[in-house]
């Protein structure tokens, strides 16, 4: 029998997933094409961790330590995006009308907080690393103990961040007078950064790439074994796998460390929400900031131009959206310090070879950055015009220009933010000749075909009556981050090849063959053309939709 | 379940305060079983910060809340057991059906366990004309049938004490209608009913005293009688009792300058062959 606050969330989920009680195509159709990419994620890692393995014991070493930097990345990740979430369900949501006016006491509501929380920001991020631990698993060819040691870490490490998330929350909002909600985000942001910052100077990833650092290998080998970070949760999963993954042994500790804290965590908020948590709910409530006067405007009345304006103000004066900024950019420069910290000099493979490889890589990491950030401001900034929309609607404006509108909006931003990665990573890495155009051309389009997709895909399943505006359990932003993540392995899977006859030959002979430059030009072409028309056609049939 | 006390709602010298704002300011009322209280006030006067604080949404800065004898700050769960609150602007989870909106809000409250609906719900369900929606989402509810549905869940609890903030949003002619009668009814039955409304009409006929809210502070209380009285507004409908405890020379002077205004709102004199 589920708890009674959760009923809602999960009556909410069923009716969403099984309209009618009948397994809906939407949903058929999202659950096909999730398995399409976690399969597509599985094979992509299956083949790079045969290939690290095929080398020599190195290979196998520093896919162990990629994988113990992938915990840690997903640990920050799930950190970030529960202390977002934790401000908007513990103080924002709609239904704490109804479930504070009735008797319940603060520690049922924070239980009920706790579980949606960690389901609501975790899923995404275990249906795309579960398909690459997998790989892991086989690649390693893990005991039977290994599906069961990740069944349990994975929740553990997603329970874990967002206790302390909430934890964090609810005595910041208590602790500091908050008077709007921006200072409750601004404050959480703040937070974040100075967390993401420790982390990565106390786990120094420089180090953990450099075999130098060991006199011997059979040090360096067994470094591996001693825990990554002793001290974060992230630390504690990835060396109990790491070390079952080596050597079949189960780290009972890491193991204990990892059931444990959350429950610790479960206990401390309970108390904490229970002692502190109305008042800071009140204090929230206190949103009597509105008498700041703003000057008028006086240039630029054009739809186009209001149109940009009123998304920008809308933006900006939401104090819960920018400083969102501080997080985006505290990971922007994690993301660029680990190409400045990469030992290029020690990698026993050529220099060039390796950067151009990160480099081609990178193109899919920045794109799945943007598709991430599409999905959180570009799909849902339709369904945030609510019950405005009428005024686009009924006003003398298409609903094919209010998107192109829309769509020039968010370019300018989006297209700075990929410059910044694709530039800073390139002069990082010293990538110079073909694959410096090679990956600023494909970074560049991704970015904007992922665009046109969100506003696309967030017309089509366009809410007005969403309860929550950032909501990412939505079918229609699950299907675009599912799409999205697809079309970029599509682009990229398919310029490999060119894109490695083109660079090995530069690297070698330093000039490029016309034929290799007629393939890549062809693909390029190919690319421009699959992209415009994916964006088109989604377009236009979520316009269709939407005029019915 | 109530504690010993004369008043099923008492508010003592309650304030709320934003910085140096004073939201309410000093309000005191007390509201016997049974009894239908108005609360009037011009937009922004507090009406709905002093129901929050009532419902236990917003902490008071001073002043003391008693539902049924118990402190609503010392022990909020026993004063919200025995009040329902219905919102001006209701929160419905849009993908839960009108019934499993319904037995959530009554899984809620103390009662028989998990799930379970009071047998009043189908009554209700039925006057409200909702019986055949019940199992729709409520994605699909009109607003009056958002309305219906939240004034259902409250009245099926049969609480001792309701707190409405604007019970007439979005009603048509009949559906308003029957609120009246069943507020009327519930009353008669010991139900005690705490209404803010801007509908003289609703306030004149239902409550049994009103309380007239200025800038937080209570301009004046009492039957219509009373404030008929004090308004010195002779045989005058609530309307204009209202209006002269609220300012009603400001309104004077408004009707005054539109009718005679230089750009002709009201009186509308275009000139001869000017746009139309």
């Amino acid at each position: 029998m589920l708890p009674r606050l959760l009923q809602p969330w999960f009556r909410t989920s069923a009716n969403r997933l099984f309209p009618g009680k009948r397994f809906g195509i939407n949903s058929l159709l999202i659950l096909l094409l999730g398995l399409g990419v976690c399969v597509t994620i599985y094979l992509v890692t299956h083949k790079v961790l045969n290939y690290f393995h095929s080398q020599n014991e190195l290979g196998v070493i520093l896919s162990l330590k990629i994988f113990q930097m992938a915990w840690i990345t997903i640990f920050a990740m799930l950190i970030f995006s529960s202390m977002v979430a934790s401000v908007s369900t513990l103080y924002l949501s709609h239904d704490n009308e109804i479930l504070l006016a009735a008797p319940l006491p603060p520690r049922e509501i924070f239980f009920m907080r706790y579980i949606t929380t960690s389901i609501n920001t975790s899923w995404m991020i275990l249906v795309f690393t579960l398909p690459v631990f997998g790989a892991y698993g086989s690649i390693f060819s893990a005991g039977p103990l290994f599906w069961p040691l990740l069944a349990v870490a994975v929740p553990t490490a997603a329970a874990i961040a967002s206790g302390f998330a909430m934890l964090l929350t609810v005595a910041i909002v208590y602790l500091f007078p908050a008077k709007r909600t921006k200072d409750i985000v601004l404050y959480l942001s703040l937070c974040f950064g100075i967390f993401l910052y420790l982390v990565f100077r106390m786990m120094r990833p420089e180090d953990l790439v450099n075999p130098d650092k060991y006199s011997e290998f059979i040090d360096y080998f067994s470094a591996i074994s001693t825990p990554v970070g002793p001290w974060l949760p992230a630390g504690w999963a990835a060396n109990m796998l790491s070390v079952y993954l080596l050597d079949g042994r189960v780290d009972w500790l890491m193991l204990g460390l990892l059931v444990t804290t959350p429950l610790v965590l479960f206990f401390v908020g309970e108390m904490v929400m229970e002692k502190l948590f109305i008042t800071g709910f009140s204090k929230s409530q206190e949103s009597f900031g509105g008498h700041m006067a703003f000057r008028p405007v006086r240039r630029f009345h054009s739809t186009a131009a209001w149109i940009f304006r009123k998304e920008g103000k809308h933006f900006l004066r939401d104090s819960s959206e920018w400083s969102q900024f501080f997080m985006i950019g505290a990971l922007v420069v994690v993301y660029l310090y680990n190409f400045k910290v990469l030992p290029l000099d020690r990698s026993p493979m050529p220099t060039q070879y390796i950067s151009n490889l990160i480099a081609f890589a990178n193109i899919g990491l920045s794109g799945f950055l943007a598709a991430s950030l599409a999905t959180r401001f570009v799909y849902p900034s339709i369904s945030n015009e609510r019950g405005a929309f009428y005024l686009i609607r009924t006003g003398p404006l298409s609903l094919g220009r209010y998107l192109l509108y829309k769509y020039l909006f968010y370019f300018p931003p989006f297209t700075f933010l990929t410059l910044i990665l694709v530039l800073v990573s390139n002069s990082m890495l010293q990538i110079t000749g073909p694959m410096y155009w090679i990956s600023l051309f494909t970074e560049l389009l991704t970015t904007w075909t992922c665009l046109g997709l969100a506003l696309g895909f967030g017309l089509y399943f366009a809410d007005f009556k969403t309860e929550n505006r950032n909501a990412t359990m939505e079918p229609g932003a699950i299907l675009f981050l599912f799409c999205a993540v697809l079309y970029q392995f599509v682009v990229i899977l398919s310029g490999l090849w060119p894109a490695f006859r083109l660079t090995r030959r530069w690297l070698r002979h330093g000039g490029m063959a016309t034929l290799d430059l007629s393939f890549i030009l062809g693909w390029a072409v190919g690319m421009v053309i699959l992209s415009l028309l994916l964006v088109l056609l989604l377009c236009c049939w979520a316009i269709r939709k939407t005029e019915k | 379940m109530t504690a010993i006390n004369d008043h099923m709602l008492e508010l003592r010298d309650l304030t709320k305060s934003f910085g140096t704002f004073h939201a309410v300011d000093g309000v005191s009322l007390t509201l016997g079983k049974g009894e239908i209280y108005g609360f009037l006030g011009p937009n922004g006067a507090g009406k709905t910060t002093t129901i929050k604080m009532m419902a236990g949404l917003l902490l008071p800065t001073s002043g003391e809340m008693l539902i049924g004898g118990f402190n609503m700050v010392k022990e909020p769960i026993r004063c919200k057991a025995i009040t329902g609150y219905i919102p001006d602007r209701p929160f419905l989870y849009e993908k839960l059906t009108g019934d499993e909106y319904l037995r959530f809000i009554s899984s809620l409250y103390p009662g028989d366990g998990a799930w379970p609906l009071p047998e009043a719900a189908d009554d209700y369900l039925e006057l409200f004309d909702l019986t055949e929606w019940r199992h729709h989402l409520i994605e699909g509810y009109s607003h009056g049938m958002r309305q219906k549905l939240i004034m259902t869940s409250v009245l099926m609890l049969d609480q001792p004490l309701i707190i409405v903030d604007e019970p007439m949003v979005g009603l048509d002619p009949k559906s308003a209608r029957i609120v009246k009668e069943l507020f009327k009814k519930k009353a008669e039955e010991g139900t005690s009913i705490f209404l803010s409304t801007h509908s003289m009409e609703i306030a004149e006929e239902l409550c049994d005293r009103i309380a007239i809210l200025v800038n937080g502070k209570i301009r004046a209380t009492g039957t219509v009688e009373e404030l008929r009285a004090l308004a010195k507004a002779g045989s005058g409908h609530l309307e204009d009792i209202f209006l002269e405890l609220t300012g009603a020379f400001e309104l004077q002077e408004v009707i005054k300058a539109l009718r005679t205004g230089p750009r002709g709102v009201v009186t509308g004199n275009k000139q001869p062959g000017g746009p139309a």
